[in-house]
């Protein structure tokens, strides 16, 4: 995944607003990154711009050789259907979805079959503690057991890119570390790229690399250290 | 591929707010019932009225010699083996079933008389026995009693008419007419256009209720009407009675080829009494625009309904797409829940409708109560409504609704498809 000279303004009326400025940045598979900045400051136009949410004004977004910036709208749909995984801040399910229903939604859509859609999905379930809670829907489970299907679902297909926007900006402290223990553990197990967005000290210090931006641009980019690369 | 899933997150959608979607469902199902309503006590109607006023007129078919219908003249007359012909046509297989009876008329116009005043009267010269099973003169007799066949000095005459000449059931009466010239005979033979008179006896009133009918017509026995108009064996039209008005242009064909070679002109009801399917038609066009502003106000309903449950799953429309679904698909999840949400209102208004409908099919709809003392004694129409609801009405009235609904539910439809992506993930 690679980004060069990336851009992008937002216009309101007369009035714009640079949200990334020439944004250069390389990230390798297995990578457990955070972005980091205080608010305004593009963490989030950034994980859409990498994701295929958003387009760039102007630069190149590389995902597996293939520059996003120049697929169609249904290429980018099929792009973030088969490699990337998202995890939002709150409200991440499918309100009329059990747990288990919202964590094969993405294996559902990419044709995989019944058997080894539910398979997957209950074996990463017992791997990060959702035994159990298959068939309950996303109102009768707590905001960290949520984000947890939301990480299933994400992890599910094996994507070459999991997004999280804040994942933890909803949570309690436990309950962050919690996700976090999650992530990390399904990082090191797995070799599942993740790349997330946070505010939160806390949150920023289990990050390998962390990435500060600061009004559009790349500030730091540090790899820190007890961490093992 | 995932169109299962993506319905049953349609109907699971429908029921996030139960009462609602049951509100609504019931509010498309009610329109759907007054339509069913409206248009089986329309059907009902014309069916009864066709009924009445066939049977007061000409028949479900009628045959007459060619010329009959535009000039009315009484020279115009059918030879009575037409009446033969026609009977043979009717007895066969496929016609047998239809047909509930045929009457030989003589038609004319003549002077009746009284010892206190005289009137213009239109002559019917019938059969009794035919005239029963066709007409519903016979029916309709308030005082004294209907022609018989051994009978042949007797006269029905209507309440008016019998009012201004002031007779009463066995008083007599004198029917002056001038005879006819008919078909094959010489311009020149005796008797043509000399006044012929006889004296009858008031053998019975009737009442319809309609004013023509009842201050203009009498009726008296064929044999009596042909020698009076100078006309034997001959007649001026075959009235055919028919058990379902819907078969009358199939009959009218069938009858048009049996007697291909009779210099005959045959006619349905429809095309006999233009006026009255005239008014039909009119009625038909005011209930379909009645109809137009129900299912308008059917499909305001779905797409009200639709349309707000889009605008407040923005994000999730968005969720759904950042995930990977297409905008196509989560159209088809939009009409998916429309789709739902139309078949539970329309198998409600089905039971609705249906059950309705039935009851107004056997008991029917009293309306004795609008009229109440303003009630004549002998009616046109019934004063108790009964409906009639064929199952084409029934499937081209859901199909109507059903398309209706799909067709409206396109716009909401779109209106997720086209969710602006990063925007709609802006929650906080």
């Amino acid at each position: 995944m690679e980004l060069k000279d990336v851009r992008k303004t937002y216009r309101k009326g007369p009035i714009e607003v640079p949200a990334l400025r020439a944004i250069n940045l390389r990230i390798a598979p297995g990578e457990f990154l955070a972005i980091a900045g205080a608010s305004g400051s593009g963490k989030t136009t950034l994980l859409n711009i990498i994701g295929g949410l958003e387009r760039a004004d102007d630069g190149e977004v590389l995902v597996d050789g293939r520059d996003l910036q120049l697929l169609s709208s249904g290429e980018l749909a099929r792009v973030r259907l088969q490699r990337l995984g998202f995890i939002f801040q709150a409200y991440n399910l499918l309100p009329v979805l059990t747990a288990l229903e919202n964590a094969e939604f993405i294996l559902l859509l990419q044709g995989v079959p019944v058997e080894q859609r539910k398979e997957r999905v209950r074996k990463l379930f017992s791997e990060i503690g959702l035994a159990g809670l298959e068939n309950r829907r996303p109102g009768e489970l707590s905001g960290g057991q949520q984000q947890r299907v939301a990480v299933a679902r994400a992890m599910v297909t094996n994507p070459a890119l999991i997004l999280a926007d804040e994942p933890t900006a909803h949570l309690d402290s436990v309950t962050a570390t919690a996700l976090l223990d999650v992530m990390e553990q399904l990082n090191r197990a797995h070799g599942a790229t993740f790349v997330y967005a946070t505010h939160d000290p806390q949150v920023m210090e289990r990050a390998r690399r962390l990435i500060h931006l600061h009004d559009g641009q790349i500030e730091s980019d540090v790899v820190q250290t007890g961490h093992v690369l | 591929m995932g169109a299962l899933l993506l319905v049953k997150i349609g109907w699971r959608n429908l029921w996030r707010s139960p009462g609602g979607t049951l509100l609504t469902a019931l509010a498309l199902g009610l329109g759907l019932t007054f339509v069913l309503i409206s248009l089986g006590l329309l059907d009902g109607s014309h069916e009864q009225m066709v009924r009445n006023r066939v049977r007061f007129g000409t028949g479900h078919v009628v045959i007459q010699a060619e010329g009959y219908q535009r000039t009315g003249s009484p020279e115009l007359l059918l030879p009575a083996e037409v009446v033969s012909a026609t009977e043979t046509f009717l007895a066969t297989d496929p016609m047998k079933r239809v047909s509930r009876g045929v009457s030989p008329r003589l038609l004319a116009s003549g002077l009746l008389t009284s010892a206190a005043n005289a009137d213009g009267v239109r002559i019917m010269g019938v059969i009794p026995k035919d005239e029963r099973a066709v007409s519903l003169i016979p029916q309709r007799i308030v005082e004294g009693s209907y022609l018989n066949d051994d009978q042949q000095s007797g006269v029905v005459i209507g309440a008016a008419l019998a009012r201004k000449l002031a007779v009463k059931v066995g008083g007599k009466v004198v029917l002056m007419i001038q005879a006819v010239q008919p078909p094959g005979k010489d311009a020149t033979d005796a008797g043509r256009g000399e006044m012929k008179s006889a004296l009858l006896r008031v053998s019975g009133i009737f009442r319809t209720g309609v004013q023509a009918i009842d201050a203009h017509i009498v009726q008296l026995p064929l044999s009596e009407a042909q020698s009076l108009l100078g006309a034997p064996d001959r007649i001026t039209q075959v009235a055919v009675l028919l058990e379902w008005e819907g078969d009358s242009l199939k009959v009218a064909q069938g009858l048009r080829k049996q007697l291909a070679g009779v210099p005959a002109e045959i006619f349905s009801w429809r095309e006999a009494m233009p006026s009255l399917a005239q008014i039909f038609l009119l009625e038909e066009a005011f209930n379909i625009v009645m109809n137009a502003v129900v299912l308008a106000m059917v499909g305001l309903g779905i797409l009200n309904t639709i349309l707000m449950r889009v605008l407040q799953r923005r994000f999730e429309f968005g969720l759904c797409l950042a995930l990977g679904l297409r905008p196509r698909q989560l159209a088809v999840m939009v009409i998916g829940e429309a789709l739902a949400l139309t078949v539970i209102s329309l198998a409600l208004g089905l039971v609705l409708g249906l059950g309705v409908e039935r009851y107004l099919a056997t008991t029917g709809l009293d309306l004795r109560w609008f009229f109440q003392s303003s009630l004549p004694a002998a009616l046109v129409f019934e004063p108790i409504l009964y409906s009639s609801l064929s199952l084409t009405r029934i499937v081209s009235s859901v199909g109507i609704v059903f398309l209706t609904a799909i067709a409206i539910s396109f716009y909401p439809a779109l209106k997720a498809a086209r969710t602006d992506l990063p925007g709609a993930l802006k929650v906080f």
